[in-house]
Order: C-alpha cells, then structure tokens, then sequence
C-alpha cells in the first residue's frame, strides 16, 4: 500500500525492463485475464463483461479529441466478481506496459474498465479491447499525472498482488 | 472615541485588505498546484517518445520473425497493430496539440501517417500475413525510422519549450505571490505596530483609569455626605461608609436592594416610584440636576430624618444611573429649630416688654392723674407753708415719675418703629422763647443765668415737629441746668440756609463739670446718669438723652457733645427742617388770650375712673363750673341727649363705649350736643390717638393727667371759639349804639378811661394779702361789672363777675387765677375795643 506511488521515470524503465528482458508471451487479445490473489486466473471475454455492473460517462481525454462515452465494467465490480483479496492491483497493457493501483484508490463506479467507446467496441489499433479510464473532466483530481498513468489502454492483464 | 472608531476602520480595513490578498494568493497557488498535478503535457511526451521505442520493438521483433520464425502470424499482426495504434497519438489529443500547425511536424507527420495507411493496407489485404509482407513492412519501418525519430524528439523539443513556458509563468507567478507575501508581511507588521500602540494606549488608559477609580473609590469612601448610587430600576449599587453611618445600613445587606424598599420613608414610596417612572419615561429632571433641596429619609432602624439631598445622573453606554449625595441635617434641624425657638422668645419676649411697658405707663398714668390733679387742688387750698412745700415736692416727684412714664412708652414706640411726628408749621423764635421762659424758674432757683440767642437769620417760621424740638431742647437744656453747679447756661440757634431745608443747630453750652471723652458716647446710652452729686436728687438723664438723640435722627439730624472735664459741655442739636413763608408772626399772639371764664359752663364729664372723674369733677367746681358725670360713653350719649353742655370733656379708653365712638355717635347724631366741643383724654401715648380723635371728631386732645392751668386753657379758647363771634356781635351791638350816641371819640375816652381803672383795679386786686382785703375788691369789682356792661365788654365783664364772686367768698386761690384770667381778656378786649372803635371811626369818615 506505501509502495503504491510510481513517478514516470520508474513506470519508463519498468516497461523498457519488461519489452527486453521478458520474453514475450503468447497473449489472448481479446481476452482479459483476471489473476486474484489465489494466483487463479479467469479470462474475461465481452459476454462475461457485460454480465456484470455496467457503469458510463462522457469525458474528454488528453489523447483523443472532442468528447468521447465510455461504457464498461467499473473496476472495483469486476475484482468483486473475482472476489480479490488483496491491497494492490496491477495491471499490464498488451505492449506490457504496466502499473499498479492500491484498491484504496477505487471508488464504486471509477476507474471504469471500458469495453465501449462511443457505444463500440475498440480494436487494438485503437487502444482496445480494453482501455482503463477515469472522468478526466467531472474533477481536476482526475487529471492529475497519476491518473493519467494509470489510464491504461491496450488492458491485456489484472493481478491482485497484497 | 471617534479615534478608536478611525483605528478600528483602519484595522478593518487593514484585515480586508489582507484577507483579499490571501484569498487571492491561495487561489493563484491553489490553481499552479493543480496545474503541476495535471501533467497532460508529460504524459503526452512520455506517448510520443514511446512511439519509436515501439518502432524499435517492431524491427526487432520482425527481424527476429523473419530469421527465426516462432510467432504466430496473429501474434505479429498484434505487434503491428499496437505500433498502429501509437501512431493515432501524434495525430489526435493533446500531442496533436502539442505539434499544433508546426511546420516541422507537418513534414515529419506525413510520411510516417503514409507507412501506417500502407501497412494497414498490407495488414488488412486478403489472405495470411507471408514473410514478404513482413520483409516489406520491415523495409518501410526501417524507411520511416528517422521520421519517427524525428517526431519523438520534436515533442520532447516541443514540449520541454511549453513547458519552459509554463514553469515561467509559474516563477512570475511564485514571484507575484512572494511580492504579495512581502507586501503581507509589511502589512501585517504595521498592523501590529498599530495594535501594539493600541495596546499601550489602552493599557495607560486602564492605568489612569484604575488610578482616578481608585482615586474615586478612596474620595466616596473618604466622604462626609453619605453617597448612595442606584441604577435605573432604583436598586442600590453604591453605597459608601458614610451612607452606613447615615443610614444604618450595612453595605454588603443593601447592595442589590430598591431604595423604595430600604431607604425612602414608606409615606414617600409612592411618590418616589411615580418620580422614577416619570423621569425615566421622559428624561424630564424634577429633582434629579436641581440642585440641593430637603427631604426625609429612613434609618434602618425606621427612624425618620430630614437630609439634604442633591441628586444626579450619569449615563454610561445608555445606562442611566443616579448619585444621591445624602446630608444628614437632623442636627442642624434641631440647631435650627432652637435658634428659631430662642428668636420667636425673643421676640414675643420683646413683645411682652413693649406690652409690657405701653401698659404700665397707660397703668401707671392713671392714678398719677388723680394724684397731680389732687396735688393741684391741694395747692388751692389754704395750705401752711410746710404743707405747701410738701404739695411742691409730692407735684415734684409726680412729675419726674409722669416724665419717666413717657421716656419709657416713647422708648418702646421708638423702637417699635411707631414714632409718628406731627410737623406743622411754627416760628422758632417764639419757641424758643417760650422754651426759655418755662425753663428760666429753674436756672435761678440754682442761681445760673440762662440766656437765648436766636441769630438774625433763624428768626422765621418752619415747618417741622415743634413738640419734638422742644421736648429735645427740654432735655438738653434741663440736663445743662442740672448738671452745672455754677456759671451760665446758654442757648444759641443758628443755622445755614440751604436751597429747600435749613440746617437749624441748637447748641446748649453750659459751665458744668464736663464729661470725660471716655464716657461722651455712653451719655447717649439707655439708663446712664453721670456725675451724680453727693445728697442731690437722682434723676440722672435716664432714658432723655438716648430718646432725644434717637427722636433727632429720626428727623434726619444728631445730637452731638462737645466736653472737656471741669470746663463744661456743648450739646449741639442739628437739624434740618422745612422753611416757611416768611410772615410775620408777631401779630398773631393776641389771638390766643386765655381768659378764665368766670361765667359758668356746664360741662359733661366722661371717664370711667372715679377717682379721676372726681378730681376732674372738684377741678371743674373749683373753676365754677356745672358738672355732670358719665362712667362710660354709652352713659355720656344717654346724658347727652337730655341736656345741652358746653362742653364734654370725654375718656378715650372707656369700658362698654369708649370715648371715640361715643364722639362719632353725637357729631352723628342731631341731638342737643351735636356740635358741642369735646375734649379727648388719655392716659395713653402723647400722639397715637390724636389723629383718630380728630377724625371722630374730637376739637381738642389731651394726655392724663390733665392739670390745672390745661384746663383753664382748654376753657379760655373754648370760650373765646365758642363765644367770640356772640361777643363780638353783643360788642358790635352795644358799641355801635353807644358811638352812634355818644361819638367815637367820646366813647375811646370812655373806653380808655375804663381800661384804665380795671388795670388800676387788677393791679391793686394782685395786691392783696389776704382774705379780708378781698372784700373791699368786690364793690370795686362789681362797679367795673357795670361799666363793663355799658361798654358791652361782655367776656371781660363775666371775668369781672367771676372775680367779684370770688371776692364776697374770700376764696384767695381761686381769686388769684380769675384775676390772671381777667388781667389777659382785659388785655384783649382793649385791643378789640381799640380795633372796633377804629373801624367805626373809618366806617364813618367814608
């Protein structure tokens, strides 16, 4: 829970770390692979998403243009569904990209783990399947440098670490 | 106050001023603290970096692809399309932002959009993704390498330059905020200065105040008045040492009370609730702000007292509370009270002694009017010459002791303020005269010589008291023959002409023994008498000189002394008196002759008394005279009405009707005696009743005891108004008959040669020593009588008659008085005659 601060520089040379010195692993991507503390992993595909709570908002964001809907499974509904035990989730993007976020940080409906953008489906080129996502303009304590971090695309993993 | 009010409004605004500038910097902070956490522009360049980092994997990744195989062709294809998606980043959002219009961008931008629009072309064509395509795709990858390169750089370039910019305006505004802090500071560090000032003027405030509160406390504590404070509702919250000593009260029981129900007396309570509401109601002062005035209060113990009280109100912050200063003045009641007790005795004491001394001298007077009038019928009768002595004396003593009784009454009316002057006019030489020649008898009984000198410029008439002088001049004159053993005393009146009054001075000098400088002042004093002679009668001065003196300032003059021992004393009377015309007064003294009337009268004698009423009566009857008795005025009407009197000789102060009643009711009346003269007498002061009498309509007026020689004067003019003008008629009718007859100048001679005779007669008549000599008078008397008659000399033959009458009885007294009494109508009646046969003289040459 104390180490849960990342500055840039560090998550940077995390993902150099990770593009070459890991081998690269054979990944599903179209699935999401939930890992809960009991190292059991269950993969997530767009059906199983959408059984769960369903949570939307309408947000700009720094890497698109205009307004933009996010609809999706709030994070907090899917690691309930998993029933996580633990005080930390990291989570890996497909180009292995990844970051941490203790689970103090999640509220009931934010961050939202998006399945749709606009009411579609996202490709990987853009930024799919899944992309981690806050209400950038509903406070400006979503817009800070670690929430913009944290925002995720490309979401690929979720491990419940303590 | 206004200047605690300014630096109250300085302060305020100071305070605002501050809180505006804080409000100011923590939104400027607040705001740059959120625009450091909001790293869009980091982020952004950390994504565009990225992107040749991912370039990069992919050549290795297809290097190693086209090598050594190994991936699946779905793995590859992920691999490229996550590079693809890198490249949507430089194009939109913020790193398109970050580019914006740059040229520079444009140009690297567009061969990099041109390898991805191939790729996805390759990508996305039909059929498996062969090792041709990748080699292609590598080759283009290798081709755009510098382009992607380039464009990581240029956004690193870009934004390090925004955000240059931004964490300059951040310094501007780090450096603004300062300069407000600075300013703040500043600021602040006046305010406190201001406060700290504040402080210390406050905390000197307090001092004084604490100082003059003390000073205050210890003053009320300390005071003599006991001093009770309430506030508006009347409850007690000051009460100082003395108001317990006052009041009886201990301050800790009475503190918190309503005065209403401690200190004010019950009957008050009302009356001082109705007050309070009244004055707090209307703020309009009936006793509060007025000053000291008096009133009772009550003691613990339910005593009540009289205070002076004086009230006042202070109002502190719109709290109106009252200051009683409370005096205790029972004491001062109680001084009061016997100074006023001791002055009322004084005076009704005062009173008493006037009453006393106006009653005993009206008391005294009267039996010292049968005595003087019994002295004087005494000397009429054949007495020894022993006797007579005895008679001299006794009259004598009566006198001094009647004087004495009038100095008194005049003391008590002088200081009464009741002394009443009766000025008229009067010629001073005459007076003079007159002063001298009752006085002179008693000059040479001591063998002195008493001499008048009346300056040229003096001999005139005035106009003033006459009595007054005289009794003054009486005194002075007196006291110089009595006190002078040898010499001379002498008279002298001069005076100074003003322009309206005449300053008259009477000096009275005199060969005495002289008074001591010491003693000149206490001559004037009450009861003094000095330089009393061994074996000599003590008369003193007694009241004389101090009444004289007090009579002259009353009149707007002085009586002064000049004294030197063994050589004598100069009394000198000053005083200013009215002049009058000046007339000729020498005439006029023939007017008054005072015949005894040797015809009888009758007479109506009112007087309660009866030892006065039979002297009067035995007066009268010796003087010839028909008397009738009246015991009181009601009595004299009674008798009055029955009878016709000459006169009536009438008591002032009678019981049942007294004697100015009884006058007014005849001169009322139409009886017999309506205009007949009355005479008033009273035993009572010299001048009261005068004027009374007069307007009741008395003709004369005459203090007791009424003597001798007063009443034959009384008679003479009564007779001479009374009969004149029947005298003159009877003369004018037996005269003019006898002229006509005999011519005026027989009848002069007639006329002459009788008045000749009756002197002849008169003086051998004086003459005679004894009784048997009186009869040879009488035929003498009675031939007179006749020629009288012929002459129609009516008042000198009824004198004539008179003597006559006396003579056949051989009563010698009597005959002494009617001949004087002859002797002046006698003197008279040749004047008149002398005037009557004149006129008929001229009555007949015209």
């Amino acid at each position: 829970m104390a180490r849960t601060h990342h500055s840039r520089r560090l998550a940077v040379l995390f993902c150099f770390f990770l593009v070459w010195v890991l081998p690269v692993m054979a990944q599903d991507a179209l699935g999401l692979q939930v890992t809960d503390g009991n190292g059991d992993t269950i993969t997530f595909g767009f059906d199983q998403l959408d059984a769960l709570p369903q949570s939307e908002f309408t947000t700009s964001t720094i890497w698109t243009d205009g307004k933009v809907r996010f609809s999706g499974v709030p994070l907090k509904a899917l690691l309930d569904s998993v029933e996580a035990q633990g005080n930390t989730v990291k989570m890996i993007a497909l180009n292995d990209y990844a970051v941490t976020m203790p689970f103090d940080e999640l509220e009931e409906d934010v961050p939202l783990v998006a399945t749709r953008m606009n009411g579609e489906h996202m490709s990987v080129r853009d930024k799919g399947p899944f992309w981690l996502v806050y209400p950038y303009d509903r406070n400006w304590r979503y817009r800070t440098e670690t929430k913009y971090a944290l925002s995720i695309w490309q979401l690929n993993r979720l491990k419940v670490v303590d | 106050m206004t200047g605690l009010n300014r630096y109250r409004l300085v302060i305020s605004a100071g305070f605002g001023l501050l809180l505006l500038l804080l409000a100011v910097m923590v939104a400027n902070l607040a705001a740059q603290m959120r625009n450091l956490s909001l790293a869009a522009g980091d982020n952004t360049q950390w994504s565009i970096a990225q992107l040749d980092t991912e370039f990069a994997n992919l050549n290795a990744i297809l290097t190693r692809q086209l090598a050594e195989g190994g991936l699946t062709e779905n793995e590859v294809q992920l691999r490229i399309d996550i590079v693809l998606s890198r490249l949507d980043i430089v194009n939109s959002g913020r790193a398109a932002a970050i580019f914006g219009d740059s040229a520079e961008a444009t140009q690297l931008i567009a061969p990099i959009n041109a390898f991805a629009n191939a790729t996805i072309a390759l990508l996305d064509k039909p059929g498996p993704l062969v090792d041709a395509d990748m080699r292609r795709i590598q080759q283009m990858l290798r081709d755009v390498r510098l382009e992607v390169r380039g464009i990581a750089v240029l956004g690193v370039r870009l934004g390090a330059e925004q955000s240059e910019a931004r964490r300059a305006g951040f310094a501007r505004q780090l450096l603004w905020t300062g300069g407000v802090a600075i300013m703040l500071l500043f600021l602040m560090g006046i305010l406190l200065q201001l406060l700290v000032r504040l402080l210390d003027r406050a905390a000197q405030r307090d001092r004084e105040l604490l100082t003059s509160s003390r000073k205050l406390a210890s003053t009320v504590a300390a005071s003599l008045d006991a001093i009770v404070t309430s506030d508006d509702e009347g409850r007690i919250i000051g009460f100082n040492a003395a108001a317990e000593d006052v009041f009886g009260w201990r301050r800790r029981e009475i503190m918190g009370q309503r005065m209403e129900d401690t200190i004010i007396p019950h009957r008050m309570r009302k009356a001082h609730r109705d007050g309070m509401e009244r004055y707090l109601a209307t703020s309009e002062p009936h006793v509060v702000d007025s000053g000291r005035f008096e009133m009772s209060a009550l003691r613990k113990s339910g005593e009540e007292f009289p205070v002076e009280l004086n009230i006042t109100t202070t109002d502190v912050a719109g709290q109106k509370s009252f200051i009683a200063y409370v005096r205790d003045i029972s004491e001062r009641k109680i001084s009061e009270q016997i100074l006023i007790d001791a002055r009322d005795r004084a005076q009704s004491m005062d009173k008493a002694k006037t009453r006393f001394l106006t009653i005993m001298s009206h008391e005294i007077r009267t039996p010292l009017n049968g005595i003087i009038g019994v002295l004087d019928l005494l000397k009429t009768t054949a007495l020894t010459p022993q006797q007579e002595r005895y008679a001299k004396i006794a009259t004598a003593s009566s006198e001094i002791l009647l004087e004495y009784v009038n100095e008194a009454l005049d003391i008590t009316r002088i200081e009464g303020g009741a002394l009443q002057f009766s000025p008229q006019d009067f010629d001073l030489p005459q007076l003079m005269t007159s002063l001298i020649d009752v006085l002179d008898p008693l000059a040479r009984e001591k063998n002195l010589s008493l001499s008048l000198d009346v300056a040229e410029a003096m001999r005139m008439r005035f106009h003033g008291d006459n009595n007054r002088i005289r009794q003054i001049l009486t005194n002075l004159i007196g006291n110089a023959i009595k006190f002078t053993d040898t010499g001379e005393v002498k008279v002298s009146v001069t005076g100074i002409h003003g322009p309206e009054k005449t300053s008259v001075r009477f000096a009275v000098s005199d060969t005495g023994a002289g008074i001591a400088p010491d003693d000149q002042e206490h001559v004037f004093e009450d009861f003094v008498a000095l330089a009393q002679g061994v074996g000599r009668q003590r008369r003193g001065d007694g009241l004389g000189l101090s009444i004289a003196r007090r009579i002259a300032r009353e009149m707007g003059g002085d009586i002064r002394l000049e004294s030197e021992q063994g050589r004598g004393s100069v009394f000198t009377l000053v005083l200013p008196l009215d002049r009058c015309d000046r007339k000729s007064v020498t005439d006029r003294e023939a007017q008054t002759t005072s015949a005894t009337k040797a015809h009888t009268c009758s007479v109506l004698v009112a007087e309660d008394n009866d030892i006065n009423r039979r002297v009067l009566r035995d007066m009268l009857e010796r003087m010839g005279h028909r008397v009738t008795e009246a015991v009181n005025g009601e009595d004299c009407l009674r008798k009055a009405a029955l009878d016709r009197f000459d006169l009536i000789i009438m008591d002032i102060s009678m019981p049942v009707m007294d004697g100015i009643k009884a006058t007014r009711a005849l001169r009322k009346g139409d009886g017999p005696n309506a205009d007949t003269q009355i005479v008033g007498l009273t035993a009572h002061g010299r001048e009261e009743y005068r004027e009374t009498a007069e307007r009741a309509g008395m003709n004369r007026f005459h203090t007791k005891p009424i003597r001798l020689d007063a009443l034959r004067t009384i008679f003479s003019d009564v007779e001479g108004d009374v009969q004149g003008a029947a005298q003159d008629d009877q003369c004018d009718d037996v005269l003019s008959e006898l002229i006509d007859v005999l011519g005026f100048e027989k009848v002069r001679q007639t006329g002459h040669r009788f008045f000749d005779e009756l002197h002849v007669f008169v003086e051998g008549a004086d003459a005679v020593e004894d009784a048997s000599d009186l009869r040879a008078l009488r035929d003498a008397a009675h031939k007179l009588t006749g020629a009288a008659a012929l002459l129609g000399l009516v008042q000198v033959e009824a004198r004539l008659a008179a003597v006559e009458a006396r003579a056949e009885v051989g009563d010698m007294t009597a005959h002494t008085a009617c001949l004087a009494a002859l002797r002046e109508t006698a003197e008279a009646a040749r004047r008149a005659f002398d005037r009557r046969v004149a006129q008929a003289e001229t009555a007949a040459d015209t």
